[in-house]
C-alpha cells in the first residue's frame, strides 16, 4: 500500500483538495481490501451526505422571485438599483432584499440591489441631503417612522433613536420614512 | 480643585462625567464610557492630510487673472477661515483639558484641536502660493473690523469659560476677592457656561465653516482656485467630524446620559441656544454683504448666501433636537454636496481617486484652453 502510495504522481496545485480525498479514499480502500472489507460500503458512509439519492432536500428548490423592474436616474454614470452583471449563486431564504420604501410626503422608491439606501433613493430620483456619505457627518439623517434597517457601516454621526442615516444602511423591512 | 497632571486617586472611570469629575491619569482605551470619542479619534487619524500635497501652482495664475471684487471675495474668505481655525487650533486644548475627566474624550480633544492646526497651516501655503507678501492678509486678520467683530463672538464664550475655569482650578467654589474685584465661582455657572461654549464651537464648526467652505466651492465649481478647493475639501472633511464630536457631547449632555445637573441646565439653556444659532446666522448675512460689496460672482451672490446660512443653520441646530429657526429652507446651493463628500462616487478603493488613500492628486497640467467649450 505505502508502496503505491509514494510512487503516485505529485498532486497538482489547482486540484489539491481534490486530489488529497481521493488519494486517502484510495490508501482507505486498499487497507479494506486487506482486512476483508468491500469497497461499497465505504464509498456509502464517505459520500452519503453528497448523493443525489440521498433525502436530504437540494439547496436551492423555490424559484427566486423575479427582480422587479425600476425605473432609475443616472447618478455619475452609476447605476445603484441595476442586478449585478454576475449575480452570485442564489439559495433559498437568501434573496436579495427588495423593499418598498415611503415618505410620508407619497415619494417612494423600491430597495433592491444599491449598496445603501442613498444610493437606491438618489437612483430612483428621491433626492434626500448627503455628505460625506460614510456615516460621521449626518447630513443625510433621516425620522424613521416605521420599518427596521441594518446598518453596513457603524453610524458615527449623532441621530436619534426614531432615526437612521441612509448613506450606511440597508432596510431588513419595507419602510416609512419622513 | 487644583489641575494634577497624573491623578493619584482610585476611582471608577465609568462613574466619571465628561467634565469636572476626577481629573485623568492613565491615558488607557482599553475601557470607554462614550466609545464614540474613540471612534473619532480613529477616524481623524485616517484622515491625515499635509497642505504641502496639494499643488497649488495653478491656483497663482488663477488669482491674478480674477477680477479685483473677486479678489476682495477671495482673500477675505481666506481671512476669515484663517481666524476661525486660529481659534480652534488652540481653544478647545486651553478651555476643555484643565476639566475633562475620561481619557477617550481628552485624547479627542487634542486630535481634535490638532488637526485644526494643520487647516491653519494650509491656510499660510494658500496665501504664500496667491500673493508675494503674505503679511498682508495675515495682519490684517486683527485690523480688518468685519473680521474682528466676529471674532469677538467667536471667542466670547471660550474667554468667559477659561476665566472661572481658571479661579474654579486655583480657589475652588466660593465667592473670593481677587485685586479688589469680587468673583463668585460655583460648579453650577460653570458648567452652564461649558454647555454654551459648546454650543458656539459647535456653531463655528457647523454654520461659520459651512459659509466659508462655499465660497471657495464656488470659485472651484468655475473651475477656479482648484488647488484651494482641493484643500478646503479635506478641511470640509475634517470639520464634518469635528461637528459630530461636538453634537455628541452636546447630546450626552442634554440628555442626562452623563451629567444629571448639565441635563438641567441644557434644559434652562434652550433659549440660549437659539439665540447663539440666531446670532450667528445674523453676523453670517452681514459678511455675505461685506464680501459681495463690490460686485457678486457667477453661482454666487449676497442673497444666495443668505439663503444657505439660512438652511445650514436649520440643519444644524434640528440636529441638537431643536425646531429649525427659518421658514421651510431648502439647499440653494446643492452642487456644494458633491463638493463636501469626501469622495464622488462608489467605486472600489483601488479604482479611484478616494482621498482618504490619496492627496495631492489634483492634475496640475490643464492648459486654460482645456475649459473653452465650457459654457457658463
Amino acid at each position: 500500500m505505502s508502496a503505491s502510495a509514494s510512487s503516485r504522481k505529485t498532486p497538482r496545485v489547482g486540484r489539491r483538495r481534490w486530489v488529497k480525498s481521493k488519494t486517502f479514499f484510495s490508501d482507505a480502500q486498499d487497507e479494506l481490501t486487506l482486512i476483508g472489507g468491500g469497497a461499497t460500503q465505504l464509498e456509502m458512509d464517505l459520500f452519503d451526505a453528497y448523493s443525489p439519492s440521498s433525502d436530504r432536500a437540494p439547496i436551492h428548490t423555490q424559484p427566486i422571485p423575479e427582480p422587479v423592474e425600476i425605473e432609475q436616474g443616472d447618478l455619475f454614470g452609476y447605476l445603484a438599483e441595476s442586478p449585478e452583471p454576475t449575480p452570485q449563486t442564489s439559495f433559498e431564504g437568501m434573496e436579495k432584499p427588495s423593499f418598498e420604501v415611503i415618505f410620508s410626503d407619497g415619494r417612494n422608491a423600491r430597495f433592491q440591489h444599491a449598496s445603501s439606501l442613498l444610493e437606491s433613493l438618489e437612483a430612483q430620483d428621491v433626492h434626500i441631503e448627503f455628505q460625506c456619505r460614510e456615516g460621521y457627518c449626518g447630513s443625510c439623517r433621516t425620522r424613521l417612522i416605521e420599518g427596521e434597517v441594518h446598518y453596513t457601516e457603524e453610524p458615527m454621526a449623532w441621530i436619534d433613536d426614531d432615526e437612521i442615516l441612509p448613506c450606511c444602511c440597508i432596510p431588513k423591512s419595507p419602510l416609512r420614512l419622513q | 480643585m487644583a489641575y494634577t497632571t497624573f491623578n493619584r486617586n482610585n476611582f471608577d472611570t465609568f462613574a466619571q462625567p465628561m467634565f469636572f469629575g476626577e481629573h485623568v491619569n492613565v491615558a488607557r482605551y482599553d475601557q470607554q464610557k462614550h466609545k464614540i470619542f474613540e471612534n473619532l479619534i480613529e477616524k481623524q487619524l485616517s484622515f491625515f492630510w499635509r497642505p504641502e500635497e496639494v499643488d497649488l501652482t495653478n491656483d497663482r495664475k488663477d488669482f491674478m487673472d480674477l477680477p479685483e471684487h473677486e479678489k476682495h471675495i477671495f482673500v477675505s474668505n481666506l481671512k476669515y477661515q484663517t481666524l476661525l481655525d486660529s481659534v480652534q487650533g488652540r481653544s478647545p486644548n486651553v478651555a476643555l483639558l484643565p476639566v475633562v475627566s475620561l481619557p477617550e474624550v481628552e485624547t479627542w480633544i487634542e486630535t481634535w484641536s490638532f488637526s485644526e492646526t494643520i487647516h491653519s497651516r494650509s491656510y499660510t501655503h494658500i496665501v504664500r502660493n496667491i500673493i508675494p507678501n503674505p503679511a498682508v492678509v495675515f495682519d490684517d486678520i486683527t485690523q480688518n473690523d468685519y473680521i474682528v467683530r466676529r471674532a469677538e463672538t467667536v471667542t466670547a464664550y471660550y474667554d468667559s469659560f477659561i476665566s472661572l475655569s481658571n479661579y474654579y482650578t486655583q480657589l475652588g467654589e466660593g465667592t473670593h476677592t481677587i485685586n479688589g474685584e469680587t468673583i463668585v465661582v460655583s460648579l453650577r455657572e460653570l458648567k452652564r457656561q461649558l454647555y454654551l461654549m459648546l454650543v458656539s464651537v459647535n456653531v463655528l464648526e457647523a454654520i461659520r465653516f459651512y459659509v466659508s467652505f462655499a465660497c471657495s466651492f464656488a470659485f472651484a465649481e468655475r473651475a477656479k482656485m482648484e488647488g484651494n478647493a482641493k484643500i478646503i475639501k479635506l478641511i470640509a472633511r475634517d470639520e464634518a467630524l469635528h461637528l459630530t464630536g461636538t453634537q455628541h457631547m452636546l447630546q450626552i449632555m442634554a440628555r442626562g446620559k452623563d451629567d444629571p445637573e448639565l441635563a438641567i441646565i441644557a434644559e434652562e439653556c434652550r433659549d440660549d441656544v437659539i439665540a447663539i444659532f440666531l446670532e450667528a446666522a445674523e453676523q453670517e448675512k452681514e459678511w455675505a454683504e461685506y464680501l459681495f460689496k463690490d460686485g457678486s460672482m457667477i453661482g454666487l451672490n449676497k442673497d444666495i448666501l443668505s439663503q444657505y446660512v439660512e438652511y445650514i443653520t436649520n440643519q444644524r441646530i434640528s440636529a441638537l433636537g431643536f425646531d429649525p429657526i427659518f421658514e421651510g429652507r431648502t439647499n440653494p446651493l446643492p452642487w456644494i454636496n458633491a463638493w463636501l463628500n469626501s469622495d464622488n462616487v462608489q467605486v472600489a478603493p483601488q479604482e479611484a481617486e478616494i482621498s482618504s488613500y490619496l492627496v495631492g492628486a489634483l492634475d496640475s497640467e490643464v492648459d486654460t484652453d482645456d475649459f473653452g467649450d465650457f459654457d457658463l
